[in-house]
């Protein structure tokens, strides 16, 4: 009984210490110092700038992390009493849909339409670019060669059967590819780009981005596609290993002589209900602010929006390249006809 | 005719009558808390009359055959494995005397303290290309040797380890306190250990072990993180794809129907199966078992073959993560971190204990009603585990809400106050999210010790006039405390692991280890995911242990 008692101390001890921590946030959201950020990205870079956000401006930042299709998903049933002020994600293609169930606004910020070029962000300003990633060839330096490689639609001819690594078509990237390939090529053929993919896929599908890289190094096949910062992360890694392993990989771009390689954005939007929405605005423009974004490019390897400031680095090493500048919302719209494309590619 | 009408009508008044005279409280109490707990359920299961979405024949056509394909993989091969593993080990351990059994005993049970998708990342770590294996067959001039894991029967293999432990748990304290007598009588019949045990034994434990197959079968169904990254298509998965990358998430609820069905026919098969078979114990002496002492070979190969699943499931996976976080510990470990700790622990504590008390509230006030039909309704409350947490997530966000919005528009219409949302964003609905979800791991451990507590000294002691409620923290609870004590650390567990309800649920300020370690992971920063995940390791570890020393020193 003695025991039961002490852990009855212990349970409201607790409890009480959440209420207290709760009445907090209450007070600061009266006196507006707050902005609550869902957000998609989680990786350090990000939580140095929320800090960085703070003791400039003082205002708090209020984190919470999941996947971005879970996020809108809560966004769209809180509605109006939702507390959230904005929303990251790590593609456009689902701030496109964030903004077709209407959780967005629009914002009109002068910062952001002067900083970000108009294919970045959403035509009515409900959603801007913060970074960019390529998605790119990764493939063996021993075994092909880089004057072999053109474009993306060269990956699904026959010279390729069995050499191609590619992850799981419920991967966003590969979404969104296909779904920039729908609107340049059309749904016709990029069924048939799909249906070659798979017939030139190594290996089903399975395993992240990195885990493409090592299966090529590994010989598994001989060229992956992957975004381009699993590759800057790979050679900064903490595994000795891994570094060497992405020591042996060569990098491509595609589609240089085109309509350019295949970009995504990580972006934000203003929540439709901010509760705190000049906040909202203030920390969206402070991520595309310069020295945010230095720290995107410098710490994560994704490309800045802005074309203020070079991409440092690293990203130099790689060398300029051609930019697809498809309007990206046209990714979030055609995404589900690239996922029914992909079920009947039988691309796992 | 007239004579039928009437006689069914009679019919029907007795019926009636009958359930006036046989419902108490406890049936009251019984049904409220069901529909507490199927809340979430039912608002899930109103959204299935609003029909699939416009893909549901383009899932069946090219998906679903894939899904079904591979779920039953996983079932079968898992099953088979998770068998052999958890009886055999319980078995070692209960029925044999060996070197360091009394360590044996709990860390059979510590490959549970490692969430399977973290064992997955391990193993395809492991024999990864530039993975350890991979160097040491290198080191070997074994460079032709890559094993692959990552495909449907190394995802087989992980969660098997992994969850076997369910098994041995519930098969072990089946063995411990109801097979001394049973062994004492066959061994006067002259038979020998092993046909006693196949003959006598399994079918005798057969309710337990089931009730920790079944466990593991709904881990095994309800698993994401590990089918997703190694590539293998799922029922789980395929909710998740139709859910959010074709957008329908109606769709995705017709989907976890079919789950649910799937699990709800694997139970009630198995009761259909059993349903002649009475198990009576012997509940007036229960003895603990005497245990056997081999030769020294003998008791070496016990050893040895209680540890290879051990040592799969937990120290392998272990060893790697070390490394992992020996390497990433400069960038991961801070005050922080242990802020986070402590809180997971407190949020994983406080819900074992409600999820505890719901589970024996719910068993004791049906066993009070004297309705039939209660009890087999109770067992629905287990059901919430069969369902993904991601699902478990939205069916509790659809009653709260509903109730948050009426509260404050209430408030402000009668009062003037202005509110925010009280429940939802609140430990409330995530505390209340973990108990639907993990209701019925409390449930099995503390229904099978009930079931073992003899009926007559609480039926005496209600004879003499002592209330339920005073029968049962007299005599009934310290009968059943070590249930109880094992529910309390198996929910612990299960929520320190816990990982898309909590993604969806938790609130601002909150944070946990699973959180942690899934944002490393899914950033495919595998390797600085493994100090959250040692950190969950490692606070999973120590009830476990504690655990066993209560089971001991009774």
């Amino acid at each position: 009984m003695k025991k039961l008692l002490f852990a009855l101390t212990i349970l409201l001890t607790v409890v009480s210490c959440k209420e207290s921590d709760k009445k907090e946030t209450t007070g600061e959201q009266e006196k507006n110092m707050v902005v609550n950020v869902y957000t998609h990205r989680h990786y350090e870079a990000d939580q140095q700038l929320f800090k960085m956000f703070e003791d400039q401006t003082g205002i708090k930042v209020n984190v919470i992390n999941s996947n971005a299709d879970e996020l809108i998903q809560k966004m769209s049933m809180e509605g109006k009493q939702s507390p959230a002020d904005v929303l990251i994600t790590v593609d456009a293609g689902r701030l496109t849909r964030a903004k077709e169930q209407n959780l967005l606004q629009a914002v009109n910020s002068e910062i952001l339409d002067n900083a970000i070029p108009s294919h970045l962000k959403d035509m009515d300003n409900q959603w801007f670019g913060l970074t960019k990633r390529a998605r790119i060839i990764a493939y063996a330096k021993d075994r092909v060669k880089p004057e072999e490689l053109s474009t993306y639609e060269d990956l699904a001819s026959d010279k390729w059967r069995k050499k191609l690594l590619i992850r799981s078509s419920s991967n966003i990237y590969n979404q969104s590819l296909l779904a920039s390939i729908i609107v340049h090529n059309g749904e016709a053929e990029a069924k048939k780009w799909a249906e070659g993919i798979v017939k030139n896929m190594a290996r089903s599908p399975k395993g992240s981005d990195r885990d493409q890289v090592k299966a090529v190094v590994a010989g598994e096949g001989d060229l992956a596609i992957v975004n381009s910062y699993y590759i800057g992360q790979m050679l900064n890694s903490s595994d000795p290993e891994e570094v060497e392993t992405a020591g042996k990989i060569g990098l491509f771009f595609p589609n240089q002589d085109g309509r350019g390689t295949h970009m995504n954005v990580s972006g934000a939007g203003v929540a439709k209900y901010a509760p705190n929405k000049e906040n909202a605005v203030k920390f969206i423009e402070f991520l595309v602010s310069e020295e945010a974004q230095k720290i995107f490019a410098h710490s994560n390897y994704e490309y800045p929006v802005i074309s203020s400031i070079d991409p440092a680095g690293l990203l130099m090493e790689w060398g300029d390249f051609k930019e697809d500048s498809l309007l990206l919302s046209k990714l979030g719209e055609n995404n589900k006809k690239a996922v029914l494309i992909f079920d009947e590619a039988s691309w796992k | 005719m007239k004579q039928a009408g009437s006689s069914d009508i009679f019919s029907i008044k007795y019926r009636l009558e009958r359930l006036k005279r046989d419902s108490n409280k406890w049936s009251i109490f019984t049904l409220a808390i069901i529909l507490f707990i199927a809340l979430p359920v039912i608002s899930i299961g109103v959204k299935l009359f609003a029909g699939p979405g416009e893909t549901w024949g383009h899932i069946v056509d090219h998906l679903l055959p894939d899904y079904i394909g591979n779920s039953l993989f996983l079932v079968v091969v898992c099953s088979i494995l998770v068998l052999i593993m958890g009886v055999s080990t319980a078995w070692l351990v209960a029925r044999f005397e060996f070197p360091m059994r009394e360590q044996m005993e709990w860390l059979l049970i510590l490959p549970l303290a490692i969430p399977s998708y973290i064992v997955a990342y391990a193993y395809a770590g492991l024999f990864d290309y530039g993975g350890s294996m991979d160097l040491i067959f290198r080191w070997f001039g074994w460079d032709f040797i890559r094993i692959d894991i990552m495909n449907k029967t190394g995802l087989a293999f992980v969660l098997s380890i992994s969850l076997f432990p369910y098994v041995y748990v519930s098969s072990r304290a089946f063995f411990l306190n109801q097979a001394n007598n049973l062994l004492e009588a066959s061994k006067m019949l002259g038979v020998g250990e092993v046909r006693s045990f196949f003959k006598l034994m399994l079918p005798l434990a057969r309710p337990a072990i089931i009730a920790g197959l079944i466990l593991v079968l709904m881990e095994v169904l309800n698993d994401y993180g590990a089918a997703q990254y190694f590539g293998v298509n799922t029922f789980t998965t395929g909710i998740f794809r139709a859910w959010f990358s074709l957008e329908e998430p109606e769709t995705a609820v017709y989907l976890s129907a079919l789950l649910i069905v799937i699990v709800f026919a694997l139970i009630l098969i198995e009761k259909w199966q059993r349903r002649n078979i009475k198990v009576s114990n012997s509940k007036s002496n229960i003895t603990y078992i005497h245990r056997k002492k081999g030769s020294a070979w003998m008791q070496f190969f016990i050893l040895l073959a209680v540890l290879i699943p051990v040592i799969l499931g937990f120290f392998i996976p272990l060893v790697q993560l070390g490394y992992w976080a020996i390497l990433t510990a400069h960038n991961v470990f801070n005050m922080d971190f242990l802020m986070l700790s402590l809180q997971s622990f407190g949020i994983a504590f406080i819900t074992a204990l409600i999820t505890v008390i719901v589970a024996t509230l719910l068993i004791y006030f049906s066993k009070w009603s004297f309705l039939g039909f209660i009890k087999s309704i109770a067992r629905l409350g287990i059901l919430g585990y069969a369902i993904p947490g991601a699902v478990i997530a939205i069916g509790i966000m659809i009653p709260t809400l509903a109730f948050d919005k009426w509260l404050i528009n209430t408030l402000d219409y009668l009062f003037s106050i202005k509110t925010g949302l009280l429940i939802n964003g609140t430990l409330v609905a995530l505390v209340y999210a973990y108990c639907v979800r993990f209701l019925a791991v409390a449930f099995n451990p503390i229904e099978s010790t009930s079931l073992k507590v003899n009926n007559t000294i609480p039926d005496s002691s209600k004879m003499l006039g002592v209330g339920n409620l005073k029968t049962f923290f007299k005599i009934e609870f310290p009968l059943i405390k070590t249930g109880i004590f094992s529910a309390l650390i198996l929910v612990f567990i299960d929520v320190l692991k816990e990982l898309p309800l909590t993604l969806i649920l938790k609130p601002f300020h909150v944070n946990t280890l699973a959180v942690k370690a899934y944002e490393y992971a899914s950033d495919e920063m595998v390797m600085e995911a493994a100090i959250p995940s040692l950190f969950i390791i490692f606070t999973a570890a120590l009830p476990v242990i504690f655990l066993n020393r209560l089971l001991i020193k009774k």
